[in-house]
């Protein structure tokens, strides 16, 4: 009889209580400054239940916990991991695949991948303060040929997502001759940080003459600073692209809220929060056009990208390579 | 009466081994004295009566009941030590009420100013013991010790540096309340004199074993 | 024997408690982290020689860290000794050790914008003789500049205490023989203060040993970086946690000798200042000029990547900051985690050290095998964390968590609060127990013979010596709680946040401003903390003199 009755309490319950979606992600996509305060907020709202984003120190950091977590996760989907670490997140098997309509995106590329969806994206490119700076390079062999105390800073390409990404960058553009021009650019590399904040804060202190960035940082100087200085050193050859993906994990126990939010994402709601709180592109056309301030920066001419398989496949062998190159 | 019986006591130096072995006999109401240079075993002897230090074999009794296996705070003994016999921090008078385990503490205040007052020391109860002369601090841990009521008196190297009066109104002092309250004082000095002056037995310590004189 | 162990039983039993929690927590942690690699072992002991060049550089940088921070100990503990009257002196005292405890980020940047490619050393030299510097705070010099601000004043800090113990009647004879300034050095402060830097350079070491944060920023080059990093790459990269195991245990083994080594080291209690004794005169002029010219030369040194700090934070917008929620919630963990983070710490550490110097005193438990093992044990324990790398610290707790299944602010706490005791114990022990032996070496027979023991010993005997030494080991762990950042990545969320985990996240999202705001209320917090506590504890008189 009790156990009619609680099982009838707990029906009762559970019928009323919102389902929680909960989303791993990293820090600064769910901090309060961030997407995901106004993406919970909106998202809620219409179809009345519970996000939760929990924050980890970076994408991988969130696909890692889950991994930790094995079955008893209680993520539902992994949102902040890019094109270059989807075959890497593929292959544990953890992710079910997804319904959303892909057809209306709106990227330089075809997208075919039947388990991610992206939902922003940026070009990586290095940042300079035209206050300092006159001539940048506009070029991987001028940059290497610039003079002799023109520094750079960049990030680990085994920690950080714009360290990964300039060393594919450097290795679609030079293929056999990558190590050689690592050697050559290395004198110009004034430090190597774990992570993308350390080398902007590091260049914002004014600590090296160009920092690796994205296309999209001087948008945030001009829109919440109104500082016109901050720009990119436009490459001719294009730029290698950091598009930034969510995936459905299999073990979740909210998989038709988890395809909602997939499909949330590619609507104009999401896509209008991104360009100011990410700092990087939504997915697919905005109506109202992108926000004032976007219209100023630099936007490549061409995207450079390399295949997710093949950069699985190599991630460690061209690690290694630039290794080699920098070793003292 | 205390017996030292045969308590061998080993202890490893840098070089050398020291092997010590012991035998004493002290009566109620008298004063022991034991004399030699440093370096002798003078000290590992009051360690191993009061149980700082415990034997390898032989035994210690007191009036026939052994007490070679009693820890130091159960042993019937109270000790004077060379130095740091009072906490500094504290005044005179705390320093003597630690010492005493009474329960009525009207009582032990009376029997401190009293003490007091007899070695000479009247009024300064308050003053904290790091203020006092090296000759005020050992009379108020005789005091304290006086005031212990423990039969067996241990007293190591206790006057030395005291000023001639000090000392011989101090050695006095043990002299009488030896008699008084039928205790056995142990005094380990280097001074031949002191011991001539108040013991009634000398025995010698000499490459770890005692002789009497 | 067992008469004797019997007899301390009340000093032995929760010292030894203690030591057994914090060794099976250990054996916990590498038991689920070696249960979680499974049967794929394959890898287990082959050093590519990449991990071998790490670990030569490792060593490399931490022996050269190392002597380069204890001989600038040394000299600026020295100067310091000698000079015992001047303004501010305890402040400045208090702001050099502070370096150690703050988050080290902070420390970095506050670095950076003074002797930076863009510092005010640069500007200045450039004003001045047309000339820069270009960036020597890059590269191995950046690690070793680095390594010696965040341990030299520490050393300074400890060793200071050394010199001054160092009774007069020493200096006083030195004059009579008409010493020279070198000759006393070498003759009667050196010997004082002998083992005193022993053990602090084994500290150090492991401190610099194990550097990860300041290696990457300041490095410049993977060449450049530690064991830590490689145990990073692959934990986070490989997901290779079997490697990351051997790693940790590479590096335990190096960190196991040293603690080996330094615990064998007899505590020299007669380095233990009852009180502050000052050296009653005046050093020769140019000896005297010298010693104020180092001071002077240290104080900018060390104190004005602190004053950057405050420049760089001081335009941020406060109110902004204290109204947010985030903020707040972050501060109040921070504070409630490290306050009671730093009370278990000072209690561990009594228990620990009140077991522990039974072996060291004859008077207690005489000296035999067992003893020998039992006090290893104990002091091993105690100091065993400096060398587990907080990832794979981190790492096991979470794996724990997944084990047993509780409330995630359970574990959160819990991880987070053991993280910081384990880490701050070594620091407290080697503060606290030098104390707690010279106290039972000088009262131990009185209290025995008067029968002063348990709560009354404590009250009468230890504590009057003790609250200096407890009110520091509490400043010292709260901060170093404070300023952690080691394992709140895998246990922070929207709820559970510390205040340096939303200064990193601030840094990471263009909110440079806020940033250094934040930075400026940790310094703050961590100064106060440093300063005042240690004072409410020395003048607080629990016995009525």
């Amino acid at each position: 009889m009790l156990k009619i009755i609680l099982g009838a309490i707990l029906l009762l319950g559970s019928l009323f209580a919102k389902e929680t979606l909960t989303i791993y992600t990293y820090d600064s996509f769910a901090a309060s400054w961030g997407p995901a305060p106004l993406i919970k907020k909106a998202f809620e709202k219409k179809y009345n239940c519970n996000l939760k984003f929990v924050a980890t120190d970076s994408a991988i950091g969130a696909f890692r916990k889950v991994q930790l977590e094995g079955k008893n996760t209680k993520a539902d989907i992994v949102l902040g991991l890019d094109t270059n670490t989807a075959e890497l997140a593929r292959k544990s098997g953890l992710f079910a695949k997804h319904h959303a309509d892909t057809s209306k995106l709106d990227l330089p590329i075809k997208w075919n991948d039947d388990t991610f969806v992206p939902f922003d994206y940026s070009y990586f490119a290095f940042v300079y303060d035209s206050n300092k700076l006159k001539n940048p390079p506009s070029s991987f062999d001028e940059l290497a040929n610039m003079p002799k105390n023109f520094k750079i800073i960049i990030e680990d390409p085994r920690s950080s997502t714009p360290g990964l990404g300039l060393l594919l960058w450097i290795k679609a553009t030079y293929k056999d001759k990558a190590y050689e021009y690592w050697k050559k650019l290395a004198p110009h590399i004034l430090t190597i940080t774990k992570g993308w904040s350390e080398a902007y804060n590091l260049f914002l202190k004014g600590e090296a003459d160009m920092v690796l960035s994205y296309t999209t940082s001087p948008a945030y100087h001009i829109i919440e600073e109104k500082k016109y200085n901050y720009k990119t050193a436009n490459f001719k050859a294009g730029h290698y692209a950091g598009i930034e993906i969510a995936g459905m994990l299999k073990s979740s126990k909210h998989k038709k809220l988890a395809g909602e939010f997939l499909d949330f994402m590619l609507t104009q709601q999401f896509a209008n929060i991104i360009p100011t709180t990410n700092w990087s592109y939504p997915v697919i056309k905005l109506k109202k056009g992108l926000p004032k301030g976007f219209d100023s920066i630099y936007v490549p001419s061409k995207m450079i990208l390399m295949d997710g398989k093949t950069v699985e496949k190599n991630r460690k062998i061209y690690i290694n390579e630039w290794l080699r190159a920098l070793a003292k | 009466m205390l017996k030292v019986n045969n308590i061998k006591y080993k202890y490893k130096n840098e070089n050398k081994e020291n092997i010590y072995n012991f035998s004493l006999e002290a009566k109620c109401a008298e004063v022991v004295g034991i004399l030699g240079a440093s370096g002798n075993g003078k000290s590992t002897l009051l360690d191993l009566i009061s149980g700082f230090l415990s034997s390898i074999s032989g035994d210690i009794t007191y009036n026939d009941q052994d007490i070679t296996d009693l820890a130091p705070e159960k042993r019937p003994i109270t000790i004077l030590f060379q130095n740091y016999n009072l906490f500094e921090h504290l005044n005179v008078e705390k320093n003597i009420l630690l010492g005493i385990e009474s329960k009525n503490k009207q009582e032990d205040i009376k029997k401190t100013y009293k003490i007091l007052s007899e070695i000479g020391l009247k009024g300064y109860e308050k003053k904290i013991a790091s203020s006092l002369s090296g000759g005020e601090q050992q009379r108020v841990a005789l005091a304290r010790a006086l005031l212990r009521n423990k039969p067996i008196l241990l007293l190591d190297e206790p006057f030395t540096g005291l000023d001639f009066d000090t000392r011989e109104h101090m050695l006095h002092l043990v002299k009488t309340i030896t008699k008084t309250k039928q205790i056995c004082t142990i005094m380990v000095t280097h001074e031949p004199n002191d011991c001539k002056k108040i013991a009634n037995k000398i025995y010698e310590v000499k490459n770890g074993k005692l002789t009497l004189l | 024997m067992l008469k004797q162990y019997s007899r301390f039983r009340g000093s032995l039993i929760p010292g030894l408690l203690v030591s057994v929690f914090l060794l099976i927590l250990a054996f916990a942690i590498f038991f689920t982290l070696f249960d979680a690699t499974g049967a794929n072992k394959s890898t287990f002991l082959t050093l590519s020689p990449r991990v071998i060049g790490l670990l030569k550089f490792t060593i490399f940088q931490a022996t050269l860290s190392t002597i380069l921070s204890i001989i600038i100990g040394i000299i600026l503990a020295w100067s310091l000794a000698h000079q015992s009257r001047f303004f501010a002196r305890s402040l400045l005292i208090a702001l050099f050790s502070s370096s150690l405890v703050l988050p080290t980020i902070i420390v970095v940047f506050g670095l950076i914008t003074i002797l930076g490619r863009n510092g005010w050393l640069n500007h200045l030299s450039l004003y001045l003789f047309n000339h820069t510097f270009e960036g020597f705070l890059y590269g191995l010099s950046g690690i070793l500049i680095a390594h010696v601000y965040l341990n030299a004043s520490y050393a300074a800090r400890a060793l200071l205490h050394s010199f001054e113990a160092i009774p007069k009647q020493r200096y006083k004879l030195a004059k009579s023989l008409g010493f020279s300034v070198f000759k006393r050095f070498i003759l009667i402060e050196w010997p004082a203060i002998k083992q005193s830097v022993l053990s602090i350079a084994s500290v150090v070491f492991l401190l610099t040993f194990t550097s990860f944060a300041i290696v990457l920023i300041l490095g410049g080059n993977p060449s450049y970086n530690t064991l830590e990093v490689a145990i990073y790459e692959a934990v986070k990269l490989d997901f290779d946690i079997s490697l990351a195991l051997e790693l940790a245990f590479l590096q335990l083994g190096i960190s196991v000798i040293l603690v080996f080594f330094s615990s064998n080291l007899k505590t020299n209690i007669s380095n233990v200042k009852m009180q502050s004794l000052f050296i009653p005169w005046a050093e020769p002029l140019f000896v005297r000029f010298l010693q104020i010219t180092i001071i002077f030369v240290s104080c900018v040194f060390f104190i004005l990547p602190l004053i950057a700090i405050v420049f760089d934070g001081i335009n941020a917008d406060f109110i902004r900051i204290l109204k947010s929620t985030i903020f707040i919630k972050s501060f109040s963990t921070s504070v409630i985690i490290a306050s009671i983070s730093s009370i278990i710490t000072v209690v561990f550490t009594l228990f620990l050290s009140n077991a522990r110097r039974n072996f060291a005193l004859k008077s207690r438990i005489s000296q035999s095998k067992v003893g020998k093992i039992i006090e290893f044990m104990i002091s091993f324990s105690g100091s065993l964390y400096l060398a587990i790398p907080s990832l794979v610290l981190g790492l096991g707790f979470f794996l724990l968590s997944q084990k047993f299944i509780a409330p995630h602010l359970f574990w959160a706490s819990f991880a987070l609060l053991s993280a910081n005791v384990l880490m701050s114990l070594p620091f407290s022990i080697s503060v606290i127990y030098p104390s707690m032996l010279k106290t039972a070496t000088r009262y131990d027979k009185l209290c025995f013979s008067l029968n002063i023991s348990g709560f009354k010993r404590w009250i009468y005997c230890e504590w009057p010596f003790l609250k200096e030494s407890i009110g520091y080991a509490i400043a010292l762990s709260f901060c170093l709680s404070l300023g952690d950042l080691g394992i709140i990545s895998l246990f922070g969320n929207q709820d559970f946040s510390t205040l340096p985990w939303y200064l990193y996240g601030l840094m990471g999202s263009y909110q440079n401003n806020d940033a250094a705001g934040v930075a400026l209320i940790l310094l703050g917090l961590t100064l106060s903390v440093f300063i005042f506590v240690p004072k409410i504890f020395a003048k607080e008189n629990f016995v009525k003199g």
